[in-house]
This record gives C-alpha cells, sequence and structure tokens, in this order.
C-alpha cells in the first residue's frame, strides 16, 4: 500500500509489475510502479508529441 | 525455448501489451532484460552483458529512432530493424514508400510551410485531413471541410513551436464505413485482424472506438503482407480502409498496441511476436 503523490489516495498493489502505469482510483492521475517492495508509485511520464505506434 | 537467449525489452511505461510480453516471455522460459527507455544510456563501445535481441516497445518515435541504431551498432538484433523504425514511423516517408510498391494507399500530399500546406489541401480537395508525420493515437488530426477550416488549422497549427508542426501532411478523405481496419503482420503472416468502429471519423481504438474480429480475407490478407513487406518487414500494424475502390492502406504502425485486437480475436499476440523476436535472434 502506498499514497498516490496527486491526491494522497491509498493505492494498493494488485499483482501490478516495475514500469506498469495505471490510473489511480481516486483521482484519476496516471501512475507508475516504481517499486514492489516497498510499493512506491510516481506519476506517469507525461505524453509528448512524438508518442504514438 | 530459450536456448541462452536473452530478450531486451526497451519500453518507456508497461502498458497491457508489454505486461502480456513479459509474461509470454516467462511461460517460454526467455529470461528478459528490461531496459527502460528514460534511463539507458549509449556509449560508443558495446556493453558488457547486451541482450541477444531487442525488442523496442518505446512509444517515443524519436528515442526509437537512436536507441535501435546503437542497438545496430553494438550488433544486437532489434525488432522492428532500424531503418523500418525510421520508415513506417514517420507517415511521409511511409507513403512514398508504399506508393513507390504499388500498395494502394490515400492520396497524398507533402508541404513544408503553412503557405504550401494551403496549397496542397486545395490539391486533395475537401474535405481533406491533416495529420503529424509522426505520432498518432489519432492526436492532432484535422479533417478539413473548407478554404475556412484550413486557414484556421494551419494558423493553429504555425503558433505551434516544434519544427514538426511546419511539415504538412495532407491526405484525401476517404468516405468509408463508420469502421477501419487493423491487421497484425508478424514476420511473413498475418496474425489477426479486426474492425475499428466509430461514429466518429477517427477509429482509432485509443480513442474509445470498439472492435470486432474481421474476417481474413484473400485480398486483406495479400494487401496487408505486401504493405508490411514494402516498409521492410516485422511486427507491424497495418491500417487500412474501406474505399468506394477498395481497400487501401493508411498507415503502418512499427510499434503496435494489440490489447483490443487480442481482446477481439484471441490470438496469443504476444506469445506470437515474442517467438518471432526470438527467432530474430537466432538468425
Amino acid at each position: 500500500m502506498t499514497n498516490c503523490p496527486e491526491c494522497d489516495a491509498s493505492v494498493e498493489n494488485r499483482g501490478m509489475v516495475l514500469g506498469e502505469v495505471f490510473p489511480c482510483p481516486d483521482c484519476g492521475t496516471e501512475l507508475e510502479v516504481l517499486a514492489n517492495a516497498p510499493f512506491a508509485v510516481q506519476p506517469a511520464p507525461k505524453e509528448a508529441e512524438d508518442w504514438g505506434e | 525455448m530459450s536456448d541462452g537467449i536473452r530478450l531486451g525489452l526497451f519500453y518507456t511505461i508497461i502498458r497491457p501489451e508489454e505486461k502480456a510480453i513479459l509474461a509470454a516471455a516467462e511461460a517460454r522460459g526467455i529470461p528478459v532484460v528490461r531496459l527502460d527507455d528514460g534511463v539507458v544510456t549509449f556509449g560508443l563501445d558495446a556493453p558488457p552483458d547486451l541482450p541477444n535481441v531487442v525488442l523496442n516497445r518505446s512509444v517515443s518515435h524519436t528515442r526509437s529512432v537512436y536507441a535501435v541504431r546503437c542497438f545496430a551498432h553494438y550488433g544486437v538484433p532489434t525488432v522492428n530493424s532500424p531503418s523500418v523504425v525510421e520508415l513506417a514511423g514517420d507517415k511521409i516517408l511511409c507513403s512514398l514508400r508504399l506508393a513507390e510498391r504499388r500498395v494502394p494507399t490515400p492520396r497524398t500530399v507533402v508541404a513544408l510551410s503553412p503557405e504550401a500546406a494551403m496549397r496542397a489541401i486545395e490539391q486533395v480537395g475537401y474535405p481533406a485531413v491533416l495529420k503529424p508525420a509522426v505520432g498518432s493515437w489519432g492526436r492532432l488530426m484535422a479533417k478539413v471541410d473548407n478554404a475556412e477550416d484550413a486557414l484556421q488549422i494551419l494558423e493553429h497549427k504555425s503558433a505551434l513551436s516544434s519544427p514538426i508542426h511546419s511539415v504538412f501532411y495532407v491526405q484525401e478523405y476517404i468516405p468509408k464505413p463508420d469502421r477501419d481496419l487493423r491487421v497484425l503482420v508478424v514476420g511473413d503472416t498475418v496474425v489477426a485482424g479486426m474492425y475499428r468502429r466509430s461514429a466518429e471519423w477517427r477509429t482509432n481504438a485509443a480513442r474509445g472506438g470498439s472492435v470486432e474480429a474481421a474476417p481474413l480475407s484473400n485480398e486483406l490478407v495479400d494487401l496487408s503482407l505486401r504493405a508490411a513487406e514494402a516498409v521492410g518487414g516485422g511486427v507491424l500494424a497495418v491500417d487500412l480502409m474501406e474505399s468506394p475502390d477498395g481497400l487501401v492502406v493508411h498507415e503502418v504502425n512499427p510499434t503496435p498496441e494489440f490489447k483490443a485486437l487480442t481482446a477481439a480475436t484471441g490470438v496469443d499476440i504476444a506469445g506470437r511476436i515474442v517467438e518471432y523476436t526470438v527467432g530474430v535472434a537466432r538468425r
């Protein structure tokens, strides 16, 4: 368990892997898994102009 | 299946696609070296402990172009190859190649200034579609219905600072059904295909359109393989539209997303990509 860096809501690790991006269940901010033990998250990288498929 | 092969996964973020790739590699006993594109550095000499092959899943075209060149410099093959990444990742270069190989594609005009872009739009005719040369997910695309729209959109683009916005890729608007087609090609095989539906003219799954499996007709398979081969082959998503004159290829994507395609078709796309990538390491 950790906290969202944007809204401070509790965020649970539900089988997520290092680097995985997921939305904060409370505020919807995209978060990236920084570490698994202990669980830590940071805001996901912002989408850049050259991002795509 | 590993045979001592270590697969490098070059990525920006771990999305469902990358997670599926990691799981597919683990299921096949293939060790994965994770290479975060925001962390890795590249010297002129090959570092120790390089993987045997690198699967490029970076979402950044710029980072992809330089990274796969660096891996090639170290003697590490990549999926996709540097030339495919450069070509398919740039809509202008991709359109040129499709035309050279006579793959049906929408009429396209490129312009290098706002003034020339206005002429390009007039040459294509209304409605026209204005797309950025790199990047996707339907962002910064505009349907231009008349001269007034064109002037306003070009003015907005001119105000953006990045030089890429002073390159204009103008394409004819294809009057298609409320759907387009996405076909995934892995090597010389069509792995899966789907329809993407949207009430909006942009049908990108990333924009929330719905999807369903598409029957793989001979025409669809043949055209998709020709498009993939035209840009150099590898793991490629070919996007097609049903024009009144038949299928046309409007994009070939070198770092395809496949979550929606997996859900629509049930095909183990991540597994196919991993197996193909390991096969490239063995060549």
